[in-house]
């Protein structure tokens, strides 16, 4: 039998690959020990730029300098992949089980020193990952260097579209995040606005404009709830129970009660003198929905009638008690969907009216404008909406690498494991 | 009118079919009857999806419980599909076993189901992004079959045995295909929703460390002689983190939240 090889003898093998990707971490964890976190304004165009062109065409640069090195062509095996992979995984679990916090702010509740001090809270922005990172484009890149030495076969272009997709995607995500800005732009109706908040709470002037020229939100009909008076928790508390409304004249069963309901003001307001309190249509901003009902159940001995109302700004909220212990409320509506309507102008003297909405972005220029939120306590009367502007000038050369992805998948789909490849 | 109520109505007939095809698949060698028997089961089962689509007035894929109901879906269909392939009599058997937890968890544990979408999930992305997610868990529920029954059985294979791993690897390219084109598509459409491909929100991180997990299986694969035990563990453990991704992390520290991908809750 031959003897055992010692680590470091040739070939290698997965004990020099362990080893090494350790060491990758190790040096990360000191560099995070000692530096503290990476703060990516450092590496802005065009200094991102530059270390992409330096650090790909230092690979090839060294893959054909160092023509059949052992070590070089080690790193295009499994034996250098397979451990690289694993330990990425550790501290990609690492960071699924703590907490993340953006690098903007430095003290956050919840941080742990234990943690905080390895960079595990801005794992993207600690040094372990940026260099673990890196080992693996370094590993990628050589294999796909490595893989042009074989005569080109049809089933290489999964390979290749995988691969050279990855590192594409990875890279360009990377590098271009230090580029990456996100800003928030709060818009009141009528006005026009081009100052917009950073994540670190400066504020930034733009080259673009947002003028909200009407606000628009779409609710669900209301939804009726069984509530504890005391807690105000939703009944049965184990399984809570909504009844969504969609019609007077129907019945609804929550919690061990039925209630029949009876008359439905879409926009009421309050009436009250001395001896009644009842709900009026109300066809102003400010009104509030309401529902009159007749609760019945096994320990209600007469039914019930009364009005249930979710309130708005300009009116409270009205529940009917049942007994001691529970009410019926009606809970606040979902949001279906909201609109700006919006006017954009540009430094450069470009302008146009569009609508956004989530999930429907507008782009300007380099600029995508999002519907983020809006004016929440005035629900639907609201006249403030807030967008996020965001900018990514590195947008383009990730998606080429996620499109190769999804191409080097379809073709993996359709190969399967046949065209495994030592 | 579709009601979460008559679940049961549909499931139990689904099972009974899959439970049917399932013993046909031992005791005949024909692949007829239980191909008849799983697909019909899969006709009751998706009868009830149609229904909740319909009366739900949008794609049943919100709750937690909503996902499972495609898992349970899928999975025998998983089964299936490896079964006519490569006619392992008792994969099917495990498919519908493992269906049946899903399904007696979402008869036990029901969600609270109604029509509303937030805006966010209001996206031609929604549906193929969920269904090819769920799709590729089956298979990949499937592939850890494999892996199970090889771990239990491995002193007893002799010539199954590079049959069977043949069957993980194909299971785990499909199955790793469709995440990744499935993951994807959610980056572009979180791009569109949230502003940014890839925000490493807690599920987006557990998907990235469940795709490595694969790609760790696949690689150590690719190795002229991997260690058929080791290869199978690592089938497990990615399959332990696929679960995390899917559900686990709603339970996490770190999604307490903060998660922008929890959408069951009320």
């Amino acid at each position: 039998m031959p003897d055992k090889k010692k680590i470091w003898e040739h070939p290698w093998g997965y004990a020099e690959g362990f080893v090494i990707a350790m060491g990758v971490l190790l040096v990360g964890f000191a560099l995070q020990i000692f530096v503290g976190n990476i703060h990516t304004q450092v590496y802005r165009y065009p200094v991102n730029l530059l270390i992409g062109v330096i650090f790909t065409t230092g690979l090839f640069f060294l893959y054909f300098s160092a023509k059949n090195n052992k070590i070089i062509y080690w790193f295009a095996t499994v034996k250098a992949t397979v451990p690289a992979l694993i330990v990425s995984v550790a501290l990609i679990i690492i960071m699924g089980i703590t907490p993340q916090f953006s690098g903007a702010m430095a003290e956050h509740k919840g941080a742990h020193k234990l943690f905080s001090i390895w960079g595990w809270h801005n794992m993207t922005t600690s040094w372990t990952f940026v260099f673990l990172c890196f080992y693996m484009l370094f590993i990628i890149g050589i294999t796909i260097l490595k893989r042009t030495r074989q005569p080109f076969k049809t089933q290489d272009i999964g390979f290749y579209l995988n691969h050279i997709g990855i590192y594409v995607a990875l890279l360009g995500g990377m590098l271009g995040s230090a580029d990456l800005q996100r800003m928030k732009m709060t818009v009141e109706q009528g006005n026009v606005e081009w100052r917009a908040t950073a994540d670190d709470g400066k504020i930034y002037e733009l080259p673009v404009a947002v003028q909200l020229d009407t606000f628009k939100i779409e609710e669900y009909p209301p939804k009726i709830v069984i509530i504890n008076s005391n807690t105000g928790k939703v009944q049965p508390e184990k399984r809570p129970e909504t009844y969504l409304f969609y019609g007077t004249g129907k019945t609804a069963h929550l919690a061990g009660y039925t209630i029949q309901l009876l008359e439905y003001l879409p926009q009421a307001g309050v009436v009250q003198d001395s001896l009644n309190f009842r709900y009026a249509p109300f066809i102003m901003d400010g009104a509030a929905s309401a529902i009159k009902i007749r609760v019945s159940g096994a320990d209600v001995t007469t039914p019930i009638e009364g009005w249930i109302s979710n309130g708005s700004y300009m009116f409270p909220y009205h529940v009917v008690d049942i007994n001691k212990n529970h009410s019926v409320a009606m809970a606040m509506p979902e949001v279906k969907k909201y609109v700006s309507q919006v006017s954009v102008f540009t430094k450069k003297g470009h302008s146009k009216k569009a609508n956004i909405e989530v999930n429907k972005p507008l782009s300007v220029e380099n600029w995508m404008i999002y519907q983020l939120s809006y004016d929440e306590e005035k629900g639907k009367y609201a006249t403030t909406s807030v967008f996020e502007l965001v900018k990514d000038p590195y947008l383009g050369v990730v998606y080429t690498g996620i499109l190769m992805l999804m191409a080097g998948s379809v073709f993996l789909f359709m190969t399967g494991a046949k065209n495994k490849h030592v | 009118m579709m009601k979460w109520e008559y679940f049961i109505y549909f499931a139990l007939p689904a099972i009974l079919l899959w439970l049917l095809g399932a013993y046909n698949a031992w005791i005949k060698e024909d692949k007829k009857k239980p191909t008849i028997y799983t697909i019909a089961g899969l006709i009751v089962f998706f009868m009830f999806i149609v229904g909740m689509w319909i009366s739900l007035e949008r794609p049943p894929l919100r709750t937690m419980g909503e996902t499972r109901l495609w898992y349970s879906f899928f999975l025998p269909v998983a089964g299936l599909v490896t079964y006519k392939r490569w006619g392992f009599k008792w994969i099917m058997t495990f498919s519908t076993i493992l269906s049946l937890v899903f399904i007696i968890i979402n008869i036990a544990k029901p969600d609270i189901h109604n029509k509303t979408l937030m805006p966010a999930l209001q996206s031609p992305w929604f549906s193929p992004h969920v269904i090819i997610y769920m799709f590729s868990y089956a298979i990949l529920g499937a592939a850890t079959i494999v892996a199970l029954y090889y771990l239990v059985k491995r002193k007893q294979l002799e010539a199954q045995e590079n049959n069977l791993l043949n069957m993980a690897d194909n299971l785990v390219y499909i199955g790793i295909s469709l995440i990744t084109i499935a993951m994807f598509m959610g980056a572009l459409w979180a791009k569109q929703a949230w502003g940014h491909y890839w925000s490493w929100d807690p599920k987006e991180t557990w998907a990235a460390a469940t795709w490595l997990c694969y790609l760790i299986y696949i690689h150590y694969r690719l190795h002229a002689k991997p260690v058929a035990k080791t290869a199978m563990i690592m089938l497990l453990v990615a399959f332990i983190s696929l679960q995390m991704c899917w559900w686990g992390v709603n339970y996490l520290p770190s999604a307490q939240g903060r998660s922008v991908h929890v959408y069951s809750k009320q």
